[in-house]
């Protein structure tokens, strides 16, 4: 799984760069607009360790907004599981406020925070919670008729064992959406270091923007890409381990 | 059907051939460097006035941004001329771009630092010791301010520095107290918005201290160059004939409408007060004739970016200035 992920995006960023410079022999472009690879080498040789340190920073904010944002759609979702009214007040609410563009409160967020951790973070939050919460709704919101009919008539259904059904009859998609979360949260902390913070990758891609050096840009999105397939895959491995091991204590096969 | 074919390519025949005929002229792209105001009213006003219609070229004027580039766009062949900063010049040059500037539309840089009265004034490069100072990390004023502190044996512990972005609540807030503007449009914004607070501001111009780094200038390719030469003179001087008249005082009204027609952000006040700096910086006396390359300035640019290390190797910045006549 790890290694897929990190292949795949290999594959993706060859191609990318292939085209690149594809683009830049046939219109003969100098460095300055398209880097050939000798100056991207150099350049990376050059940022590497600063750049590495950077993403470790972004990475770290996004994986705390990431498991903030968990938390949050999970405790939500649950709340909202229900067909009353405050479920249905949940759900609307959340459908309606995932609609709006959180990007564009991120400058307020700047003017009333300043430039530091914490804004970084809630705008990484913010940005993968909606999805993470539609998802947590729709699949807490659908009964799984077949399993939880007998614990209904059997009079021993409590709440936390219909979220466990559910959690467990969905742990695919759960694991899919929370490992894709992660690149939302990656997306939505870079935005944030681009737009007013003061560290992070993000923030060192607008300062190669502004000098326009695209070579220190490729370097950096090949940084963020390696290191965010490596968590990517280490999410799905341990959605995969968690599936097994509860498939085993519940006496299944072990998948 | 036969013939309804042979009528319908006849048409598409005709039509074709007739596009010329009713093409304006030369169609040219010029990127500008910033957003449609006050700081680029020659832009604006030679293509309002129809200065370059009169010499036969339809110019578009496309407004710019910090995202937009007009060397990249020069080369890519979105823009047939653009307005770069030095420092965007001499790097391109550094990585092997074939462009030249044709002319230099800022005499004065307007990058400089606002900071208020109530602060004792910044007479020597040493009084800029113990003050918290706006840095764009990434821009020219980082290079700029660099190049003062060494100038001036400021060492990084003498000084605080802060990342800036284009929120000023750090300014207004007082916790930064020196802070990179444009002189010519976010400054006017600020002193104006402090004087309504009953505060008022000084002007920290890097070029008083021997710091000329220069700003803005008109760039295009060495093919367009080389292959027409009449239609670079013929551009340059239609929108030097711009910036004289936009320049001119006496012109002042019609040019804040033309510049108002395309900047409505702005208010009035404001834009007249811009028009003013724009002009100290763009002919900052009589005898200045507007588009003049200041050939040292560019040498002392290419120094500092040099010892900035934010160019590898001498780029020998004058083979690439070229004075059209």
């Amino acid at each position: 799984m790890l290694f897929r992920r990190i292949y795949q995006f290999l594959i993706v960023y060859i191609i990318g760069i292939s085209f690149l410079l594809m683009i830049k022999m046939g219109l003969s472009l100098s460095d300055y607009v398209i880097p050939g690879v000798p100056l991207i080498l150099e350049t990376a040789g050059q940022v590497f360790k600063e750049y590495f340190f950077d993403v470790m920073n972004t990475m770290s904010v996004a994986v705390l907004g990431q498991c903030l944002s968990i938390i949050l759609a999970f405790t939500v979702g649950i709340s909202g599981r229900k067909s009353s009214w405050v479920g249905s007040f949940i759900k609307v609410t959340a459908y309606n406020i995932q609609a709006y563009p959180i990007v564009a409160l991120a400058p307020i967020i700047f003017i009333l925070l300043g430039d530091g951790f914490i804004p970084r973070l809630l705008i990484a939050s913010m940005i993968c919670y909606f999805p993470l919460l539609l998802s947590v709704l729709g699949i807490m919101a659908t009964p799984v008729a077949d399993i939880e009919h007998f614990y209904i008539v059997t009079g021993r259904m409590r709440w936390q064992l219909e979220v466990k059904i559910r959690a467990f009859e969905n742990l695919s998609k759960l694991t899919t959406v929370i490992s894709g979360s992660a690149t939302l949260a990656m997306a939505g902390t870079i935005v944030a270091e681009f737009i007013a913070a003061n560290a992070g990758i993000g923030y060192s891609i607008r300062i190669a923007l502004y000098q326009s050096d695209l070579a220190k840009i490729l370097v950096a999105l090949f940084m963020i890409g390696i290191i965010i397939s490596i968590y990517q895959g280490i999410l799905e491995t341990m959605g995969e381990q968690i599936k097994t091991r509860w498939s085993i204590s519940k006496g299944g096969e072990v998948l | 059907m036969r013939k309804k074919l042979f009528l319908f390519l006849l048409f598409l025949l005709v039509l074709v051939c007739a596009t010329p005929s009713f093409a304006k002229g030369t169609q040219l792209n010029y990127r500008l460097k910033w957003l449609f105001n006050a700081s680029v009213a020659g832009d604006i006003y030679a293509d309002a006035k129809g200065y370059f219609s009169d010499v036969g070229l339809d110019v578009t004027v496309k407004e710019g941004s910090p995202e937009k580039n007009a060397i990249n766009e020069l080369e890519l062949g979105y823009a047939d001329f653009g307005v770069a900063s030095a420092d965007q010049v001499i790097r391109a040059l550094d990585k092997g771009a074939k462009i030249f500037v044709i002319a230099q539309l800022f005499q004065v840089n307007p990058m400089q630092w606002i900071y208020r009265t109530d602060q004792p004034e910044i007479k020597t490069l040493q009084d800029l010791k113990g003050r918290n100072i706006g840095i764009t990390f990434g821009g020219n004023d980082e290079t700029i301010m660099n190049t003062l502190f060494a100038k001036g044996g400021i060492t990084k512990k003498d000084v605080t520095i802060t990342g800036v972005r284009f929120d000023f609540t750090p300014f207004f807030m007082r916790k930064v107290d020196v802070w990179p503007v444009y002189r010519n449009s976010q400054g006017v914004i600020l002193k104006s918005k402090l004087a309504r607070e009953g505060e008022d501001v000084y002007f920290f111009n890097p070029a008083d201290f021997g710091v000329n780094f220069v700003a803005n200038s008109v760039v295009t390719s060495e093919e367009m160059l080389k292959n027409n030469p009449d239609l670079v003179e013929k551009f340059l001087n239609a929108l030097l004939k711009g910036w004289e008249a936009a320049m001119d005082p006496e012109n002042g009204e019609i040019v804040l409408e033309a510049v108002k027609k395309l900047d409505k952000s702005t208010n009035d006040v404001i834009r007249k007060k811009q028009l003013n700096a724009t002009r100290d910086l763009i002919k900052p006396s009589v005898s200045i004739r507007i588009g003049t390359i200041d050939i040292s300035a560019w040498k002392q640019t290419e120094v500092i970016m040099l010892k900035e290390k934010q160019i590898k190797k001498p780029v020998n910045i004058e083979t690439h200035l070229i004075q059209v006549k």
